[in-house]
């Protein structure tokens, strides 16, 4: 081929890359890089994975509608396996040697204390995928948290139980999850004209917690609560033939569990979000266009992944194509209407969702409807 | 403490006790063939109810053909186990530790291959006898957990004449006792070998499809499986399938009593001490005599 | 000879160069392998040398990290009283509850040191006024030498592995003493060494202090490392996880150990790289090896020596 015939070759080449490049969207620049680490695989599989879809969904959507500024945004993801310590590396490698100017997640509340660590120390922002944990994450003002914090899960539980008269209320809860979110039902129980006449724990896991269900029958209840990530307790409660409303946290809201709840996913009363199948009217474009795209039906870890991306770009756009990380940290602490929630990440929480954004929904025969319950505020 | 309550808990601790049980016989049949400790039994039970689960939801098979079905996968399986690792590695005389790191590893490439695959939603079957339930004094046991506790008892007599009255059976334990002997009266020991997977891989595949039902399958549960599974087989002596079912049945009792008797808390600090108390004072394991072959 | 000294020098070098020259995620990875190594390392000792699968270690290890983070974020106490008490605790702890289950054999010790295990992880649960539960304990400060403070990687490496090195030493000091010689002794033939009165009880319960120890080290370590505990790290996984270490590596050797330690943290994450079949990789992985190599990692390497010099005596005869 003489030199001349390639250039030619190479001309056209560019020429069509850059007519596909101009059908989608005017992003030119280098891509401005944001990292992401989820638990796409192992026990927080059933998070990270509609985390994942909503975040790369969002980044699809920025990036069609002219990227940040005109510059294309490209996320890095990465799977921590569940495992904090592996979130540590795989942080270390985003902000390090990916040299990333923000950060997203992780989905398990230990890999985010554990990151914390090193985005704190570095002023990197980040945006969580999990309510505030323990208190040293008060001091990390460049945190932010997309889910709400357990006291706030808790406070709508018993909102719920106050609303349908429920003065005896029983709980079955998991070691983990479950006992973080009672130590703060316990100390609002009275105010909300509660009594907790059965509190049994299982663990993380269990494959049977019937024994534990029978105990709390035996109390008789007015309501149950059931805090857990399995859907194990609810088929317990259901074989056992107990009658009595169930309010579940929002950790037991995914379709995994509510498909393996069987009969048990009836009665149900979910303080959550996302009804996909009955969105609010400022949710709907993102459920319309994530059923498009991904064929399912989102819920609430889903938005969370948007709303997530959605706020790091915001916040980067704010503080200017070249700024630094402490900047962008800055940029990001304000209001933002979200898809999940109406958050504020200048409260102390680093969260700010107040209890008027909860949704109720309501398991009936296994399929999702919205009560029309709100928490006036 | 209402006597309601305490016949629930025994309730509850029977039928876990079983499905711990149905773990532990197959660990100990494939123990008490080839002294191979199979750290993959629980896998074994997500195989067989998760194959079960497709054949039953997507091919949309007969419930009693997919059930045949999972448990052919559980066999075919444990043969393939067994003709493609451990043969090689029994051949170059692989330690104990080196068979039990190999099922450690196969249990972690398997829930990770059924997560990748299959994803992570958890699955139900349809319960033997319905959504029925049996009401004692305002204690209830569904039907299908009764169905549970009387196969289990059938495949432990079964098992253990397996083991003593026919010839398979005890060319079985032959040639694991000894492989030579064995070999010289005419005994194939490879092939006596891979027929203990297959039937530790049956017996897995059946337990999960019997427990699916009542607790539903994931890609999780194999490993709480095998831990339970692998305490029942210990207490009962190891090599003993009837050891297995009282030892499995003793855990699940000393469980749900626990959490009765003293609180929901502590149910695993005390299940699992009342395990090394017992294993302490009964160094036969809980059936005694010929008991020990864990030693 | 001075050929063998070289390469240690050569080693030694590469080893002090290294967290310099490679990406900080890496030297992170670095210092978990050898953190990693000293936990392995007391299972190594019971496995290699006394026939031991002790399935406990995550509770040492745990004890150890939940004391240096208890004495100094909740009672604002040095890191060195942490590193002590959980040095303390769980010698403590191996003796008192060695005496007992140690006089099991086999597959019953297996699942005593099991059922530890999962005991101590359900109280780390339960007494959440202690451990902070799920939520954990954050903010552990890191270490701080006479001014220097450790907050990166590639300097935290140098503290961590001469800890190990130190570990490695005692523990070769242990296996080539005369209390080796009877641990072989046990391990081979109980019955006869027995009957040359040894102490089998004593010795094997001295074994399981020094693994303890071992495994509280390296969980004081991995706290000051990640300055954040949690439950979820000293499950019964994690002690499979450290039980892997010895078998893969070579139980009986030293290097083995290491080999061991860098296969368990290194491949998972280039593993990663692939995809969410990453896991699916890493079993199979660890499948591939346990079949092809079963005298582990080290035991091929031996095999290749050996397998060269039978070559070399070969050739010159």
């Amino acid at each position: 081929m003489s030199l001349s015939s390639i250039a030619r070759l190479a001309g056209a080449a560019a020429l069509v890359g850059m007519s596909a490049f101009a059908v989608q969207a005017q992003t030119s620049g280098e891509p401005i890089k944001i990292g992401a680490i989820v638990s796409a695989t192992g026990a927080g599989a059933g998070l990270g994975i509609p985390e994942r879809n909503g975040m790369l969904l969002a980044e699809k959507t920025i990036n069609a509608k002219g990227g940040i500024n005109g510059r294309p945004i490209k996320l890095i993801v990465e799977d921590d396996a569940s495992n904090p310590d592996t979130a540590l590396s795989k942080a270390n490698d985003l902000l390090f040697s990916q040299k990333v100017v923000g950060l997203i997640g992780p989905s398990l509340t230990a890999s985010t204390v554990a990151i914390g660590g090193v985005t704190h120390a570095n002023k990197f922002p980040q945006i969580a995928f999990t309510g505030i944990g323990p208190a040293v994450e008060k001091e990390r003002k460049c945190l932010a948290h997309v889910l709400p914090p357990q006291k706030l899960n808790a406070q709508a539980l018993l909102e719920y139980a106050r609303s349908i008269k429920a003065t005896k209320v029983g709980v079955l809860h998991d070691a983990g999850y479950g006992n973080v979110v009672m130590a703060e039902i316990r100390p609002l129980a009275d105010s909300y004209g509660v009594k907790l006449v059965a509190v049994e724990k299982f663990e993380v896991g269990a494959t049977d917690t019937t024994t534990q269900a029978a105990k709390v029958k035996a109390a008789q209840p007015d309501a149950l609560f059931i805090i857990a990530t399995s859907a194990t307790p609810f088929r317990n409660v259901k074989q056992l033939q107990m009658a009595q409303p169930v309010v579940a946290a929002i950790g037991s809201s995914s379709y995994e569990y509510v498909n393996a709840m069987g009969p048990g996913a009836d009665n149900v009363v979910i303080p959550e979000f996302v009804v996909g199948e009955d969105p609010l009217p400022h949710q709907k474009a993102f459920v319309d266009l994530y059923k498009q795209t991904y064929n399912s039906t989102p819920k609430n870890f889903e938005a969370a992944g948007w709303d997530a991306v959605h706020v790091m770009a915001q916040a980067i756009g704010k503080a200017g194509p070249n700024a630094t990380p402490q900047a962008i940290c800055d940029a990001m602490r304000g209001p933002y209407s979200g898809v999940l929630a109406n958050f504020n990440f200048s409260a102390d929480d680093m969260t700010g969702i107040p209890l008027s954004s909860f949704v109720f929904s309501k398991l009936v025969n296994g399929k999702y409807t919205r009560t029309p319950f709100r928490i006036a505020q | 403490m209402t006597l309601s309550l305490v016949l629930q808990a025994v309730f509850a601790g029977v039928t876990n006790g079983m499905v711990y049980a149905l773990v532990g016989m197959g660990l100990a049949a494939i123990f008490k063939g080839s002294r191979v400790i199979n750290a993959m039994q629980g896998e074994f039970s997500v195989i067989g109810a998760m194959t079960t689960v497709l054949l039953l939801t997507k091919a949309g098979w007969p419930y009693p053909a997919a059930i045949a079905g999972g448990a052919l996968a559980g066999a075919l399986v444990g043969a393939f186990i067994e003709v493609a690792f451990v043969r090689y590695m029994a051949k170059k005389n692989a330690s104990e530790d080196s068979f039990l790191l190999l099922t450690i590893g196969l249990a972690l490439t398997l829930s990770a291959s059924i997560l990748f695959f299959v994803g992570r939603d958890g699955h139900l079957l349809p319960p033997l006898g319905g959504e029925g339930v049996l009401i004692v004094l305002d204690a209830v046991i569904q039907f299908h957990a009764l169905w549970l506790i009387a196969i289990g008892i059938g495949a432990t007599l079964l098992l253990r004449a397996f083991f003593h009255r026919t010839t398979v059976g005890l060319s079985m334990m032959a040639a694991s006792i000894d492989a030579d002997g064995a070999a010289t009266t005419g005994i194939n020991v490879a092939r006596m070998r891979t027929f203990t997977f297959v039937l530790g891989g049956v017996l897995g595949a059946a337990g999960g499809i019997l427990v699916t039902p009542l607790i539903g399958v994931d890609y999780q549960l194999g490993l709480n499986l095998t831990l339970k599974g692998f305490a029942a087989a210990v207490l009962g002596g190891l090599t003993n399938p009837l050891g297995a079912a009282v030892g499995g049945l003793t855990l699940g009792l000393v469980e749900s009593l626990a959490i009765i008797g003293i609180s929901s808390s502590y149910k695993d600090v005390v299940a699992f001490s009342v395990l090394i108390v017992i294993m302490i004072l009964m160094p036969q394991g809980i059936l005694g005599r010929a008991g020990r072959r864990g030693g | 000879m001075t050929s063998r000294l070289f390469w240690i020098a050569v080693a030694l070098a590469v080893w002090a160069v290294l967290p310099f020259v490679v990406p900080r995620n890496i030297a992170d990875l670095l210092v978990f392998t050898g953190i990693y190594s000293i936990a392995g390392l007391g299972i190594g000792l019971l496995l290699g040398h006394c026939g031991i699968v002790n399935l406990a270690q995550a509770t040492f290890y745990g004890l150890g990290a939940y004391a240096s983070a208890y004495c100094t974020v909740m009672m604002g106490l040095p890191s060195a009283v942490g590193f002590v008490a959980g040095a303390v605790i769980s010698m403590a702890l191996a003796y008192v509850i060695g005496r007992p289950i140690l006089r099991l054999t086999g597959y019953f010790l297996a699942l005593g040191t099991l059922a530890l295990s999962a005991i101590a992880s359900a109280l780390f649960f339960e007494w959440d006024w202690l451990t902070g539960g799920t939520l954990g304990i954050g903010g552990i400060p890191k270490l701080d030498l006479f001014g220097f403070v450790l907050d990166r990687p590639s300097r935290y490496y140098f503290f961590v592995w001469i800890v190990a090195f130190a570990c490695m030493a005692v523990a070769r000091n242990l296996v080539n003493s005369r209390t080796g010689l009877m641990l072989r002794a046990m391990r081979d033939s109980s019955t006869a060494a027995a009957s040359l009165s040894i102490d089998l009880q004593g010795l094997r319960t001295r074994v399981f202090v020094v693994c303890a120890l071992f495994g509280s080290l390296a969980g004081s370590l991995f706290a000051h490392h990640a300055s954040f505990v949690s439950t979820q790290s000293f499950t019964v996984d994690r002690s499979i996880s450290f039980l892997l270490i010895p078998v893969i590596g070579g139980a009986t050797s030293i290097p083995g150990i290491v080999a061991g330690a860098v296969f368990v943290t290194f491949l998972p994450e280039f593993l990663s790289k692939l995809g969410d079949i990453h896991q699916i990789l890493f079993g199979l992985a660890l499948v591939a090896v346990v079949v092809m190599l079963p005298d582990g990692l080290m035991g091929a390497v031996g095999r290749i020596r050996a397998w060269r010099a039978a070559r070399r005596g070969g050739d010159a005869g």
